[in-house]
């Protein structure tokens, strides 16, 4: 929620495309923001130090909140920082099987073009990293990725580990997602 | 004069002590890394160095002494807006309005942080401003700065209305429901401090917090002593609010008091009045207590209000 004015102001840089996740327990982005206070504990906690503080880059809103850039440092899933969120901004998990199959940070996309086992070297790197494989993720001939939407939890592990430069598989954002729902439902 | 200065010693180490936490649980963060990634000393030195190797044992023989490390370790954490110290929590009551203006609910251990600085403010009034704030030992610093050179350069002391920091307390309120609450990193000094350090230490990057804080002590440099504090903070005049009857606070021995004197005006930092028995917004620094010349200053135990209108 902006004012239309405000939205207007240098200060509250309207960046759509943001390659950035939350952690992992984090709501629907405009429920996270509501509840998140910016006080930085889950960035202090985190043993993976995959989460950083926004700047002002980012605009107004996102002023301290946590991100992952997936890329630089996946988020491992050990949900230290759901549990120290002081105000439920990221709901409390905990660190098994249905612990992550509650997380949505986003979805996983793989580019075929981009990927080595789809152009027959295989590969599968991306696979071994998936903490839900065969769930979120299946293997097919040559080490073939295919990600299942429905059951990816985005946390960013396979983007990570991918060894082709740039990566072949990205993760769309929770927030990214929502945003493109949104424009679906407004003109359907 | 010698409870003056005890206090304002007292004031500095504890400042100190407090910043030093901060900096301990920035720190924290590479502990908890290490810890994960290698959990032995050995591999520790081999990844990232002797000093690395040395704080990280340390920090595991303190921490064992409570009991698993990796756990306690978690127990801590965050900054002065939100801490939590050995699993104890500490909220800022301005972050707890803040939540409430935009979610009209608390979380309970969020609420639960609210009893430690609310009985605080409740019993010694504005305690915090001299005691813990990070950023008041920087304004202490700009206030001796100015004393310093006061002989050379003239330094104003502007007095403006206490409804202004009313006011950027609604400002801000109003601000963290059209955005988020991260805006109040600009609005309060210590929530500044307590990013700059967390991002210079923790991620080795410059906060944009450092921009405020210079703001901040350009203001108590040029528009008066402790101006921020007096005027601009949200958190010292709602905490001075919460107090203003505080049972402890600063004392006045009328029948020694001398009628010429305005030492203790001309000295306090946040503009109290203690000759006029004035005590809101008094912080317990102890600086009126040092230049008291007949010494009928004192912190104690408020007075029944009949006695002190003699
Ligand atoms: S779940 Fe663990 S690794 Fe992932 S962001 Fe939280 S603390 Fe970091
Ligand atoms: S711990 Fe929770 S409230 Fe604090 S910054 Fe992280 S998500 Fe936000
Ligand atoms: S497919 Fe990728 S993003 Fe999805 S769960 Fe597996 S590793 Fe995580
Ligand atoms: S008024 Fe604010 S900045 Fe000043 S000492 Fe108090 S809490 Fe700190
Ligand atoms: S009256 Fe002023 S100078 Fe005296 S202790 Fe209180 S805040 Fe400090």
């Amino acid at each position: 929620m902006v004012l239309p004015l405000i939205e207007k102001l240098p200060l509250v840089a309207q960046v759509k495309l943001r390659r950035f996740l939350r952690p992992p327990g984090a709501q629907k982005e405009a429920l996270f923001l509501q509840n998140c206070i910016a006080c930085g504990q889950c960035a202090n906690v985190c043993p993976n130090q995959c989460i950083d503080l926004y700047g002002i880059e980012a605009g107004l809103e996102n002023l301290g909140t946590p991100r992952i850039t997936a890329r630089a440092q996946a988020c491992i899933l050990c949900m230290a920082c759901t549990q120290v969120c002081p105000t439920d901004a990221l709901e409390k998990l905990e660190p098994t099987k249905e612990g992550k199959r509650a997380v949505q940070m986003g979805i996983a996309v793989l580019s075929e073009d981009l990927c080595y086992s789809f152009a027959g070297r295989t590969c599968g790197v991306c696979y071994r990293a998936c903490p839900l494989p065969g769930e979120a993720m299946t293997i097919g001939l040559f080490e073939q990725p295919h990600v299942h939407a429905e059951h990816c939890i985005g946390c960013g592990l396979c983007e990570q580990a991918c060894i082709k430069m740039p990566q072949a598989i990205r993760i769309i954002p929770r927030l990214e997602l929502e945003e493109t729902e949104a424009t679906k439902a407004e003109s359907s | 004069m010698k409870s003056g200065r005890l206090l304002l010693a007292l004031s500095i180490i504890s400042r100190v002590g407090v910043v030093t936490i901060l900096c301990a649980l920035a720190l924290l963060t590479h502990y908890h890394n290490l810890k994960s990634a290698y959990n032995h000393p050995r591999l520790v030195e081999l990844s990232s160095g002797k000093t690395a190797r040395f704080a990280y044992e340390y920090t595991d023989k303190f921490l064992s002494l409570f009991g698993e490390p990796e756990v306690e370790a978690r127990k801590s954490g965050g900054m002065t807006w939100s801490i939590r110290l050995a699993g104890v929590p500490f909220t800022d009551p301005v972050a707890a309005l803040s939540v409430l203006a935009k979610n009209h609910r608390w979380e309970l251990g969020f609420a639960l942080g609210l009893i430690i600085p609310l009985s605080l403010a409740f019993i010694f009034g504005r305690v915090f401003c001299s005691y813990i704030c990070p950023a008041s030992l920087l304004f202490f610093t700009i206030s001796r700065i100015r004393k310093l050179l006061s002989p050379i350069f003239y330094f104003p002391d502007l007095k403006m209305n206490r409804g202004f920091s009313w006011g950027i307390l609604a400002g801000g309120l109003v601000m963290a429901v059209y955005f988020s609450h991260g805006i109040w990193i600009f609005i309060l000094p210590y929530f500044a401090v307590g990013q700059t350090i967390y991002a210079g230490i923790a991620s080795g990057t410059l906060s944009v917090a450092l921009g405020s804080l210079i703001l901040f002590s350009a203001l108590d440099l040029f528009l008066g002593k402790q101006f921020t504090c007096r005027y601009v903070c949200p958190t010292g005049r709602l905490l001075g609010f919460i107090g203003r009857k505080s049972p402890i606070t600063i004392q006045r021995d009328a029948s020694t008091c001398l009628d010429s004197c305005q030492s203790c005006i001309d000295v306090c930092p946040m503009k109290v009045q203690p000759k006029y028995d004035e005590s809101i917004d008094c912080s317990i620094c102890g600086e009126c207590l040092t230049v008291c010349p007949p010494q009928c200053l004192s912190i104690g135990l408020r007075k029944k209000p009949t006695s002190t209108q003699t």
